[in-house]
């Protein structure tokens, strides 16, 4: 039950071993009890995480290996290609800029998903009730985005055919960069306000919070 | 529909004219089968030759020795997941679509540049095969396109002094596109439940006098008087299924065994295929 059981190449459609051993990872699937890569790629066996300190001693009598506890194994691509295709799922963060404003909501372009910089153009919807968490009410798309703009968002839902559906509604969430009317990039002031350093005016923003 | 946008060439067939003479009187008989009933013909298979697709492979199918008769060569090109157009529903999972081309100078009749009712037949069938091994659900709301192009296909320029039935090499032009486009996916990183690949065998009569049959895998026309039925299969190995069938012919219908035996010798041919398949795939990584 280590690496040397599972091979270290796999093509869809071979066994990596039992599911009683191993977590299915991403590039695998399980069928009849067995998992299989789904694949082309090279195997990882990743071992769980020890838990820190010294080992306790039991003082109760717990369930035989629980499936956290067993090593994930997954298949991913070689280095020959970059980075496999990814999609934006709910509870991602995303880096997006603004294509278009309405009163109802901004449609928006997602560009960067997770870590993983986005080969097709996927488009997202930014709707009213969801740029901020309070005074959802007195929201005014234009007092939020402006298009040009980047935006760090989270995505809430598949949505329709077209968009997925996003949110800002978080202090960290919001435009992270933004270009003032004159055309100079602003820095932020308040939580809702940029300023252009050249002419000295603010506009207004969703601002993300600095980290 | 006739194509107005371009210059085509002749619709004819366009080989030079081939003499009846003394000499070549023994060229056009049926030559027979040069390799035994359960073996195909060699193949070569190749993935990441499209630099600009998301996966792509070739593969090409040896010429058999008889003069005028090509192989089968296959170029393959997977673009996507992609996002879908805006006018199409909601997907949860992810849209297949495939195009099969024969290219204008593939086969002894010249084709047109729109795709014709037989390369809709054949993408149709393609897609059946391929939707069985993707693991659609794993990319909602997106798109892939499959798009084979028939650079050379697989025919015998002396076809209509046998059979003048296309049909025969449609199946041999399927399988391979089943098998091409496995590899295309496979190297496009679209999750696959196994390696799909295809297999025809067939039912033939090898001489006109006499009535017995046999049963042979990857039929060259040429090779047999007559083929009186063929089945067509895109079969996965490890999972032990078969997700396509296309069956044409007639076969005596008190004989149910026969068809059991069609259909067996086709996974067989596709098992064939498909050692060819993962053997190509362990090359590409390593």
């Amino acid at each position: 039950m280590s690496t040397a059981t599972a091979p270290s190449l796999a093509i869809p459609g071979q066994l990596l071993g039992p599911a009683s051993k191993f977590r299915p990872g991403p590039g695998t699937h399980i069928h009849d009890a067995n998992l299989y890569s789904s694949l082309l790629g090279l195997v990882h066996v990743t071992q769980p995480a020890k838990a820190p300190g010294p080992a306790k001693r039991l003082t109760k009598i717990t369930p035989a290996p629980a499936p956290a506890e067993l090593p994930t194994v997954s298949v991913s691509a070689s280095d020959q290609k970059l980075k496999r295709e990814v999609l934006p799922e709910v509870g991602n963060t995303v880096l997006c800029r603004v294509m278009r404003i309405m009163p109802r909501q901004a449609v928006v372009a997602i560009l960067v998903c997770g870590d993983t910089v986005l080969d097709a153009e996927w488009q997202g919807l930014i709707r009213v009730q969801d740029v901020r968490a309070t005074e959802k009410d007195r929201v005014k798309i234009y007092e939020s985005f402006r298009p040009g703009d980047i935006v760090r968002a989270e995505v809430i839902s598949l949505g329709d055919q077209a968009n997925y559906y996003l949110s800002t509604a978080r202090n960290e969430l919001g435009v992270i960069l933004a270009t003032s009317e004159a055309g100079n990039t602003m820095y932020p002031v308040t939580w809702k306000e940029y300023r252009d350093p050249a002419t000295g005016l603010t506009e207004m923003r969703k601002v993300a919070k600095p980290y | 529909m006739t194509d107005r946008r371009r210059i085509n060439g002749p619709a004819g067939a366009t080989i030079p004219p081939v003499y009846d003479d003394e000499s070549r009187l023994d060229l056009k008989t049926a030559t027979g089968r040069s390799r035994p009933p359960n073996a195909i013909r060699k193949m070569y298979l190749k993935t990441g030759v499209t630099p600009s697709a998301s996966g792509s492979a070739y593969l090409e199918i040896e010429t058999s020795g008889k003069p005028g008769v090509s192989g089968l060569k296959l170029s393959c090109s997977v673009h996507g997941p992609r996002s879908l157009p805006r006018s199409s529903p909601f997907s949860p999972h992810i849209v297949l679509s495939t195009h099969v081309k024969y290219a204008p100078f593939a086969t002894k009749q010249r084709r047109g540049y729109l795709r014709d009712p037989s390369e809709r037949d054949l993408g149709t069938h393609l897609e059946a095969a391929l939707r069985g091994s993707i693991i659609a659900d794993r990319w909602p709301k997106s798109g892939v396109d499959i798009i084979i192009s028939i650079i050379e296909g697989d025919q015998d320029r002396e076809t209509s002094r046998f059979q003048g039935d296309e049909v025969w090499d449609m199946m041999n032009a399927l399988s391979g596109c089943i098998t091409v486009a496995s590899a295309a996916l496979a190297d496009a990183g679209i999750d696959c439940v196994d390696t799909v690949a295809g297999g025809v065998a067939a039912l033939v009569q090898n001489t006109s006098d006499d009535s017995t049959t046999s049963i042979v895998v990857d039929p060259i026309p040429s090779e047999h008087e007559k083929i009186l039925a063929a089945c067509c299969i895109a079969y996965l190995p490890t999972r032990d299924e078969v997700t396509n069938l296309w069956f044409r012919g007639d076969l005596p219908a008190s004989d149910m065994e026969l068809y059991t035996r069609l259909v067996e010798q086709g996974i067989q041919a596709s098992a064939n295929a498909n050692r060819v398949l993962v053997e190509c795939l362990n090359g590409t990584v390593g």
